[in-house]
């Protein structure tokens, strides 16, 4: 490989969010050891100090900012244009991006304004013998897999979420460089923010990057027991989440839905308790590494997806797990 | 208002998926093609603006090879759609989402639009790539994906949130706008015999890949599928025996950390 590696390092309250880190983690696989292909890190926004002292000793070889609050908000036509004139400039060769709603939406745009190819959703990526790209993505709701094989002298590749571990602080700290905000050329009208509505369990951390999730369905028959769900999900240091039963009855926002129609998660561990596995359900969690299915019915569509299945009442299930796994935690 | 609705004729969530002979496809002997995903919150969400906005028109467009495109447009007709474009794919080019893209982008140039939407992925290869490379060459901003999605007409912009984590974005938009939808405001209809067959006397605009309008070429598009597989199959689950909850709980609590080891 003849250029440098982007990695866009997407923020939230400041901070890099860990999709962010893991393809930070997905750039140094790609790009080899440090000394080879330089991994650069890229942010944007008015406030990246911080966040780019922290990334710094996460697998970077270079930290580039631009500080310009005209990018606090993400907005796919503005990233893009920037992206392009920097990758452009230096000689770029593969822009990495993570699997977030934002992250999601860039892939196609850039791709575009940079004249590069595109591939999204990668759960692993390799170097074959004679030198070109590899890309392995779920597809059909992870029902196959493609292997995709990339012959672009650029391309810009979207991750998938909790599909590559995030690197250990190295010790080592890489340079942290302001670069100006390129040119962006003539832009399009834009929108802008208007609000934003939290849609986060109180605790823990949020669904799309859980490393596990406890998830709820009619099963529970009522908001008061999901009180036993948060405290599974608790010991396990998880989010909650719910099918559309659950959401449509009021009993959960609709933010912590997860299918066709609500959030796609690919956890390491998903845990369905109450939820039948309905196809709309199982499109949006059936990529995650371990699926545990607890259901009173033997038959439940969701047992044929599931790792590991208990056919029983939830109600006597769930308490004895969660104090089953507060005793082996040891919390 | 002027609606466009990108489309993508999909194997039936129903099918069984295997390979072709080759290992690079999915072999599409006897596949049932339909209008359904995201895409058909699209449309759903397309007629839904138009039956709220006086004078509106919604113009279905996909890009596609011939029978199953021209079936799913029929069925975004046949929903209530008042027009339909086809950009016929022959046999032999590849299935690259970057060149749907330019195929689409070029059809919607020669279009009046406000609003162009489309699923915010495609059920099928998931790629999500087609709505925001279109917004690129067509100039305009793009935003998904995208729930709640209005009119406002006194002040002349659409409001809707993007979903996005750890909440609602809530966002104001002047047309032109390119959206990926994520769910409509209530679930897709289902089409009436009669309207499906009015669909079929509908002409649909086609333009076809060998005398494509400016802007659309055979493009190299840089990636290849080498290969399409199915996972291991999943047996079913490992059904967990006991004759206490707590036993139940410690079996699979032993699994989770041993065997599959995702408990953290
Ligand atoms: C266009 C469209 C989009 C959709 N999008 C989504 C989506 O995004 N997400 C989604 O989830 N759904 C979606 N759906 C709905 C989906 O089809 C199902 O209706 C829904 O997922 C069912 O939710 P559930 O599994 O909680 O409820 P049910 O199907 O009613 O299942 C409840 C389960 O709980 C079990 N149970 C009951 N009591 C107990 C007990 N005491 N102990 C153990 N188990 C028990 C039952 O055996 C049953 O299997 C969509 C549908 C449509 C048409």
């Amino acid at each position: 490989m003849t250029g440098p590696v982007f990695v866009i390092v997407e923020l939230r309250n400041g901070a890099p969010v860990r999709s962010s880190l893991e393809a930070l983690g997905a750039g140094r696989r790609l790009a080899g050891p440090p000394g080879t292909t330089p991994v650069i890190a890229l942010l944007l926004g008015s406030a990246v100090e911080s966040a780019a002292a922290h990334v710094a000793e996460r697998g970077a070889d270079q930290v580039l900012t631009i500080v310009d609050p005209r990018f606090d908000s993400f907005q796919a036509a503005v990233w893009s244009a920037a992206i392009t004139a920097l990758a452009q400039e230096l000689g770029v060769i593969a822009v990495l991006l993570a699997g977030t709603a934002h992250g999601r939406q860039l892939v196609g745009r850039l791709a575009a304004r940079w004249g590069a190819a595109a591939v999204t959703g990668i759960a692993d990526i390799s170097i074959s013998n004679d030198g070109a790209m590899l890309a392995v993505r779920p597809v059909f709701s992870g029902r196959a897999l493609q292997e995709v094989r990339v012959d672009a002298p650029r391309v810009v590749l979207g991750l998938r979420p909790n599909a590559f571990p995030p690197p250990e602080p190295s010790g080592s700290k890489a340079p942290v460089l302001a670069h100006a905000t390129p040119e962006l050329g003539k832009l399009p009208a834009l929108g802008h923010v208007s609000g934003f509505e939290t849609a986060q369990s109180a605790s823990g951390p949020d669904l799309s990057e859980a490393t596990v999730i406890v998830s709820g369905g009619r099963g529970l028959k009522g908001p008061e027991n999901f009180r036993m769900l948060d405290e599974l999900a608790a010991s396990l240091g998880g989010a909650v989440g719910a099918s559309r039963a659950v959401t449509d009855s009021g009993w959960k926002p609709a933010a912590l839905q997860i299918g066709q129609t609500g959030r796609t998660v690919s956890p390491q561990l998903y845990i369905a308790i109450g939820i039948s596995g309905a196809i709309q359900h199982l499109v949006g969690m059936i990529s995650s590494r371990t699926i545990v299915a607890i259901n009173s019915d033997p038959g439940a569509p969701i047992f044929k997806v599931a790792d590991y299945g208990i056919v029983g009442d939830l109600f006597q299930i769930v308490p004895a797990l969660t104090s089953e796994v507060r005793r082996v935690r040891g919390s | 208002m002027e609606l466009l609705v990108l489309i993508k004729p999909v194997p039936d969530p129903e099918t069984r998926l295997r390979p072709n002979a080759a290992g690079t496809d999915l072999d599409t002997d006897g596949v049932k093609w339909v209008l359904t995903g995201y895409d058909e919150s699209a449309v759903e969400q397309a007629l839904l603006l138009k039956e709220a906005i006086p004078g509106s028109k919604v113009r279905a467009i996909a890009f596609g090879p011939a029978p199953r495109t021209e079936e799913i447009l029929r069925s975004a007709l046949a929903l209530g759609c008042d027009a339909a474009t086809w950009v016929e794919q022959p046999k032999d080019a590849a299935g690259d989402p970057m060149l749907a893209a330019e195929a689409l982008a070029a059809a919607c140039q020669n279009v009046p639009f406000d609003l162009i939407l489309s699923g915010k992925q495609a059920l099928d290869d998931e790629a999500g790539l087609v709505g925001p490379a279109v917004a690129e060459r067509l100039g305009v901003a793009d935003y998904g994906p995208v729930v709640d999605l209005r009119w406002d007409a006194a002040a002349n912009q659409f409001t809707f949130a993007r979903a996005i984590e750890g909440g609602l974005e809530r966002m104001v938009a002047p047309p032109p706008l390119v959206v990926g939808l994520q769910q409509a405001w209530n679930d897709p209809r289902t089409a009436k015999l009669q309207n499906v067959l009015k669909a079929r006397r509908i002409a649909i605009d086609k333009v076809t890949w060998a005398n494509p309008p400016p802007g659309v070429g055979p493009a190299a598009p840089g990636t290849h599928v080498a290969a399409f597989r199915l996972p291991p199959p999943r047996t079913g689950a490992k059904m967990i025996e006991y004759k206490t909850p707590e036993e139940a709980a410690q079996k699979l609590v032993r699994l989770l950390r041993e065997e599959a080891k995702t408990l953290p």
